[in-house]
């Protein structure tokens, strides 16, 4: 997966190290191999993919994929959707929502707010993997905007 | 409401009978009085016939005398035409005064004299009259001049005379009676009218205090129903929130559970994967392996395993977590409460000691002042938890550019109510957070503490058991202000609503 010829870092939020492990592994297996930053919490994600003074100038030369978990001890994933999609400097990265939540309107929120996925995790380990392979193999034909 | 229904229909009750019985009392001696009068006025009536009987008695014997008399001086028939009229009328005279001194009864005429007295009267002025128109005229003059007749005459006037002195006494007296029963007429109408005028008075004034009282009673009815709806509507509010917040409980619990059985169930699965690298390995059984499939055993038992193994007793660790808090919280909940008259100083004293050491070591400072609020019946237990979870959060999530400085402010709002603020010059709290800092298993700003994101949750649970309600205002890196409102009195909230 590149953008402009560069690699893409897929930015992992997710709080349960079990889950960021298991979903590493399936992105691997689905032939991923970019680099993947995993964060346990909002505040220390939006450090790295807005830098700590939020401006998001620190994006100018890095091509970003943020996998998203919505349940964060800290923060609410919807605010830290809300705060890049409003950066001018990262609306344009893609933003995959990968959380236990199939609430209907949690969804709609999430799209209105500018998500490109919404993706529910299955419980059912199978589902599981399964789906987060898929994801692996669509990452790898997915177009990523440069800056 | 003091003047009762029973009340008022006694009373006006007792004025009805008091005006009744005063009414009759009216009539009755109104109707004795008036007969009284007309007896009176009969009796006068009868006496003064009797009185005029008797004068006319007296006039008439003295015109029938001075009659025979100018007869028998002049012989002149002209002066007997008045003796010739008087004598004729004279015997009805008699009847007449027989017949009114037989109506009045016990009047005693002397008839006895009288009649004797009279007839022998007539009979000298009869024979004298006679003697005179037979020529014996000087003969008729003898006679009179004998003095007989003059006697007779003044025996009759004397007896007359003193029957016409009865007489005017008696009718004197009579109308005197008459005077006085017509007065006590008037005074006792007139009596009779103020008690009614009174009576009336007294039964509107009753009547007008009563309805002043179904006026009151009926507003106070009214302010009760208004009173009801909007407790009902609180009430529907408070169900209407107290459901909310239940299912967002149970969305952040099956949430919360869920994330460490995906855990579980993925590493479980891992292992599996793993155990065929392994069973490669371990069950080839002299065949020759390749160089992945070693290598793929060796980080299977290496790296994979321990990982695996590692995740799967972190998860079942933090479920046992989770479930430990949920029970706690609802085991909280479910206690029962014990009010008791809690002196709030003191508690908050107590329970500021155990945070006093760090706070004071890093030159912040403590106050507490409860001014008014002292006397507060509640559970002690709940009080020691809600404020022990604050002043740790304080001291956990202060400034890290300045010390700590905590104060605790807590007053009377109304006779039923007490609030208390704990304020903070913390690190704050974003405004997205506010609410979700009470949430389960949620946290707010940056994360170098230890923690698991219940004690503001349990701090709100505990506040509603007592039958309050806890709020936050804060600014980032400004500091947080908690608002705690509680009922004054525990027990009389639990009996008045029921819980």
């Amino acid at each position: 997966m590149k953008a402009a010829g560069k690699e893409v870092t897929i930015v992992m939020i997710e709080d349960d190290e079990g889950h960021a492990r298991l979903i590493e592994k399936n992105v691997r297996r689905a032939g991923v191999n970019n680099e993947i930053v995993p964060f346990t919490n909002g505040n220390a994600a939006l450090d790295f993919i807005l830098g700590a003074d939020r401006s998001g100038n620190s994006n100018q030369d890095r091509h970003l994929l943020i996998l998203l978990d919505l349940n964060l001890p800290d923060m609410s994933g919807i605010d830290i959707l809300e705060k890049v999609k409003s950066n001018p400097h990262s609306k344009r990265l893609p933003v995959v929502i990968l959380t236990t939540t199939d609430d209907e309107r949690e969804i709609q929120r999430c799209y209105d707010l500018g998500a490109n996925v919404y993706i529910t995790k299955p419980v059912d380990y199978d589902s599981f993997a399964h789906a987060i392979r898929q994801l692996g193999l669509f990452f790898a034909v997915m177009q990523i905007p440069g800056q | 409401m003091p003047f009762t229904n029973s009340t008022f229909a006694r009373s006006s009750l007792l004025m009805l009978l008091v005006g009744g019985v005063v009414l009759v009392a009216i009539v009755l001696s109104s109707f004795f009085l008036a007969r009284t009068t007309q007896v009176y006025f009969q009796d006068v009536v009868k006496l003064r016939e009797l009185r005029s009987a008797a004068a006319d008695m007296q006039l008439f014997l003295r015109a029938a005398e001075s009659g025979q008399r100018g007869f028998v001086l002049t012989q002149d028939a002209e002066f007997l035409k008045p003796y010739t009229t008087a004598s004729a009328v004279i015997p009805r005279l008699r009847e007449r005064l027989k017949t009114s001194a037989a109506n009045l009864g016990g009047m005693q005429v002397p008839f006895a004299e009288l009649d004797p007295l009279i007839d022998d009267k007539l009979a000298e002025m009869q024979s004298t009259v006679e003697m005179v128109q037979k020529g014996n005229a000087v003969g008729a003059i003898e006679v009179i001049r004998g003095a007989y007749g003059r006697q007779l005459m003044e025996g009759i006037t004397a007896i007359l005379g003193k029957l016409l002195r009865d007489m005017d006494g008696r009718i004197g007296t009579g109308i005197d009676d008459l005077n006085d029963s017509a007065s006590a007429l008037q005074w006792i109408t007139i009596g009779g009218g103020l008690m009614i005028i009174l009576v009336i008075g007294g039964a509107i004034l009753i009547v007008g205090q009563h309805v002043r009282e179904l006026q009151r009673a009926r507003s106070e009815v009214e302010e009760l129903n208004a009173g009801l709806e909007e407790r009902v509507n609180e009430r529907s509010e408070d169900l209407i929130q107290a459901n909310r917040e239940i299912q967002r409980y149970a969305y952040i619990v099956s949430h919360d559970l869920r994330a460490p059985l995906v855990n579980i169930m993925g590493f479980t699965s891992e292992l599996e994967t793993m155990l065929k690298s392994i069973r490669t390995y371990v069950l080839a059984d002299g065949t020759p392996l390749s160089e992945s499939e070693v290598n793929e055993a060796r980080v299977a038992v290496e790296e994979d395993l321990p990982e695996a193994i590692a995740f799967i007793r972190s998860s079942t660790k933090k479920m046992d977590g989770l479930i430990n808090a949920i029970l706690k919280i609802s085991r909280d909940g479910r206690r029962e409460l014990k009010p008791e008259r809690i002196d709030l100083g003191a508690l908050l004293e107590a329970t500021a000691a155990s945070v006093y050491h760090q706070v004071s070591e890093a030159g912040g400072e403590v106050n507490i002042s409860v001014g008014q609020a002292r006397g507060l019946i509640t559970d002690r237990f709940s009080m020691e938890q809600i404020f022990g979870n604050l002043f740790d959060n304080a001291v956990k999530y202060k400034h890290p550019d300045r010390p700590l400085n905590l104060s605790v402010k807590a007053m009377a709002i109304g006779r039923a109510g007490i609030r208390i603020e704990v304020a903070d010059n913390g690190r704050g709290i974003a405004p997205e957070d506010h609410e979700r800092v009470f949430e389960l298993f949620r946290r707010s700003g940056v994360q170098d503490q230890q923690g698991e994101g219940i004690g503001l949750a349990h701090v709100r649970s505990l506040v509603r058991n007592l039958g309050g309600e806890i709020t936050v205002t804060s600014t980032m890196g400004g500091g947080t202000t908690f608002v705690i409102r509680l009922p004054a009195d525990l027990s009389q909230y639990v009996r008045s609503n029921g819980s």
